[in-house]
């Protein structure tokens, strides 16, 4: 078994990695639809780090709307501005040392944060074998009220964007 | 052929009401599911299956195709219809017959090919050898599997050129008939006429 | 009931035999490995045969024969096509995105492949029983039209670009009412997981299916649509309509890489009209025959009608794609949802007349809100 083990542990830190790496490209590489291209596979990389930790419903949902859904309305966008998917432009301009210490400061604030946070492992937690029924009863009793409101938002964006998208009458 | 018919149908149906929105749609795929049954049982004239599985079957050949000349001969190979006047061999747009008069001894010629050659691979199936031999010795065969790997293999000399009456006959019967016809009719005449007059050319009319 | 558990004796025989010679890791990955291998190899069998089943169905639907020659009743037509698509000259586009390009066709059978792994394929016959499975499924789905964008971005070919538009639109349109169409199941069987859906249709003989409900029926038929528009097939064929685009978003690909999208699509086909089965045809269920014969005859059914609605239907305008799936499958799957809910609340026979008199009264009207826009007659002065 610890060679399972061994392997499991290798294969998640290769998998962190790679969602480093190719969010690297998304900020480094010069062609939008490559940089759009690495933004999904890391956001892939990301469903597999939740896979691993056994968050499969978080995976799924991760999958089913960054990357079916957001990626691809990015790179429609993309597709439609022609110019911009054959240029390659430069990533970088003169404020990227400002910008790079603001991040570097966000990091350590974050870092920071989330190491002095206690992170209860609660039994129950780790004997629940299926995440969606806890996220279903969550949902439906101690959250409704933010997730109704989600949806008032949601039907405000739908009508918003039917009136957008309707023909002006000519008359 | 069905296809007529499939229309004829469809229009049945679909003038007569419709019933519900996509009542179209499942009349069309009635016609199809039809189509499809159908085509294990049906004969070929009927609405089935028509193709015809070319290698082991073949449509039968018209009787007016022409591909390669071919010499018929009358009782046997050694007695050719030829004469070898060579009025083919001039008239060939290609220039893909070669005859040569055979002679006896003397250098007298004789009224019969010493060789008669023709080249299948330059050969373009026009059909004005038929068309111009006054003795009737020269027609169009159906045979078109041809094919050789090698070119001198299309060079056919006129042992293999020389194909019997009766096998005339069978391919292009109604043409064939004719041509006796006319034949016997001619030396009918001839020989009606020999008394007054010798040794006229035996020409036939053409069917 | 003696076969109906052959493929998992066979593979506990093999298991077994591994654990007298080998520690207990090697058994555990031989277990996943021999998954893993069934899949890989019956994904691409199963995609060679649909060719050849679709060809000979198209056939005889318009009076022909279909292929014949290679192999009795052209059994080995597909591996001929395998090895010419093999030894094909594989062109790339001088301005086309190498990498890219070269990606796009392997990342396409990937989702399709993944597919499988939920698909209960008979009696405790899931690879993996995810506790999310339609949700893995739908979410696995919804990646495949990133392939296609990629396959028609890199080609630089105008078509391509063209066919990749469409099928993201039509995608991302067919998406939303298909996931609607499944929420009723998951709320009939209160769970996520594909073998449990099926394992919830059982009863009755096996014949307990959520079709013989209202709601199911009309779930299945807006599932089955929407599956179709999924994979681009015909009537729903616009990324890659012959007349229109040459071949849309694989224009430019030859040899193996064109071999892989259409082993994509084949697949996609068939792993939707798995999930068809599973989620509404009762799965494996079925009296007297082996569940995995159940599961396969019903799926290869469903794919046949595939190909039936191929032979017959006519391609679909965009503007009509477009509006069958906001105006009026998308409405009809949220009409669908409350349907389901009703059924549940309401007593046996006042359910069925009450959904059954809702889904006829719901689809008419939905019929007469989408009155189809007629132009207005044009005139030509020269013609009269």
């Amino acid at each position: 078994m610890e060679i399972l083990t061994l392997a499991a542990k290798i294969g998640a830190y290769a998998l962190m990695t790679g969602v480093l790496l190719f969010a690297l490209g998304v900020v480094a590489l010069r062609n939008l639809f490559h940089s759009a291209l690495c933004l999904a596979a890391a956001l892939i990389g990301i469903a597999g780090l939740y896979l691993f930790f056994r968050a499969d419903f978080l995976a799924a949902v991760q999958i089913l709307l960054y990357v079916g859904a957001v990626m691809t309305v990015i790179i429609f966008a993309i597709m439609l501005t022609e110019h911009l998917s054959g240029k390659t432009t430069i990533q970088h301009n003169r404020q990227s040392l400002p910008a790079f210490l603001g991040i570097a400061a966000l990091v350590t604030v974050i870092a920071k944060v989330i190491l002095q946070t206690p992170w209860p492992v609660t039994q129950k937690a780790l004997g629940a074998h299926t995440s969606v029924e806890g996220i279903g009863t969550a949902l439906m009793t101690v959250y409704v009220f933010p997730f109704e409101v989600i949806s008032v938002v949601l039907i405000a964006a739908l009508i918003g964007a039917v009136i957008i998208a309707k023909r002006e009458n000519p008359s | 052929m069905s296809g007529a018919g499939c229309g004829k149908e469809y229009g049945k149906f679909v003038k007569k009401s419709v019933p519900f929105f996509g009542w179209g749609v499942l009349c069309g795929l009635w016609v199809t599911l039809k189509n499809f049954i159908t085509s294990y049982f049906r004969k070929p004239d009927e609405g089935g299956i028509f193709t015809v599985q070319y290698p082991e079957e073949c449509l039968p050949d018209f009787e007016a195709s022409r591909n390669f000349p071919f010499l018929v001969y009358d009782e046997t190979p050694e007695k050719p219809r030829c004469v070898a006047c060579g009025i083919c061999e001039r008239e060939c747009p290609v220039k893909c017959i070669h005859v040569l008069m055979a002679k006896d001894e003397n250098g007298k010629p004789l009224r019969r090919p010493a060789a008669f050659d023709i080249d299948y691979s330059l050969c373009m199936n026009c059909g004005n050898c038929e068309e111009v031999c006054p003795f009737n010795s020269i027609f169009m065969d159906h045979e078109h599997k041809i094919a050789a790997y090698d070119r001198k293999d299309l060079m056919r000399p006129m042992q293999k050129l020389l194909k019997s009456n009766s096998y005339f006959h069978s391919i292009r019967p109604r043409d064939a008939e004719a041509i006796d016809r006319a034949i016997k009719e001619a030396a009918e005449k001839k020989k009606a006429a020999v008394p007054a007059k010798p040794a006229p050319s035996p020409e036939a009319p053409k069917s | 009931m003696i076969f109906d558990p052959v493929f998992i004796r066979l593979k506990a025989l093999f298991l077994d035999l591994c654990a007298r010679f080998f520690p207990e890791w090697v058994v555990m990955l031989a277990s996943i490995v021999i998954s893993a291998v069934v899949i890989l190899v019956m994904g691409p069998v199963i995609m060679m045969y649909l060719t050849l089943l679709e060809r000979k169905l198209l056939g005889r639907i318009q009076n022909r024969y279909g292929p014949n020659r290679v192999g009795i009743w052209g059994l080995l037509q597909p591996v001929a096509d395998g090895i010419k698509m093999f030894i094909k000259e594989d062109i790339v586009p001088a301005h086309a995105d190498k990498i890219i390009h070269l990606l796009a066709p392997v990342v396409t059978v990937v989702p399709s492949l993944m597919v499988f792994l939920v698909v209960p394929f008979g009696n405790g016959m899931t690879a993996v029983n995810l506790n999310i499975g339609i949700l893995y499924f739908v979410a696995i789905s919804s990646i495949t039209t990133i392939p296609i964008f990629m396959g028609s971005w890199a080609s630089r070919n105008k078509f391509s670009v063209l066919g990749g538009m469409r099928a993201a639109a039509q995608m991302i349109s067919y998406e939303a009412p298909m996931t609607l169409a499944i929420v009723p199941v998951i709320m009939a069987s209160q769970t996520l997981a594909t073998a449990t859906i099926v394992e919830s249709q059982g009863g009755g003989f096996g014949m307990n299916w959520f079709i013989f409900t209202p709601w199911g029926l009309l779930g299945f038929i807006i599932y089955f649509f929407c599956a179709i528009a999924e994979c681009n097939r015909p009537p729903f064929d616009l990324p890659e309509a012959e007349s229109e685009l040459i071949a849309g978003f694989h224009t430019e690909y030859s040899g193996m890489k064109f071999a892989l999208f259409y082993m994509a699509e084949y697949m996609n086909a068939f792993t939707l009209s798995a999930i068809a089965v599973t989620l509404f045809l009762g799965g494996w269920q079925g009296p007297f025959l082996p569940s995995w014969i159940w599961f396969f005859g019903k799926t290869f059914l469903l794919v046949c009608v595939m190909i039936w609605f191929r032979g017959t239907f006519l391609r679909f305008r965009v503007d009509h794609l477009m509006g069958f799936a906001w105006k009026f499958l998308l409405p009809l799957s949220l009409i669908n949802i409350l349907i389901a809910g009703l059924w549940f609340l309401t007593p046996a026979i006042a359910a069925w007349a009450l959904t059954a008199g809702l889904v006829v009264a719901s689809f008419f009207v939905f019929v007469k809100l989408n009155k189809t826009f007629v132009p207005e007659k044009r005139t030509y002065v020269l013609a009269d």
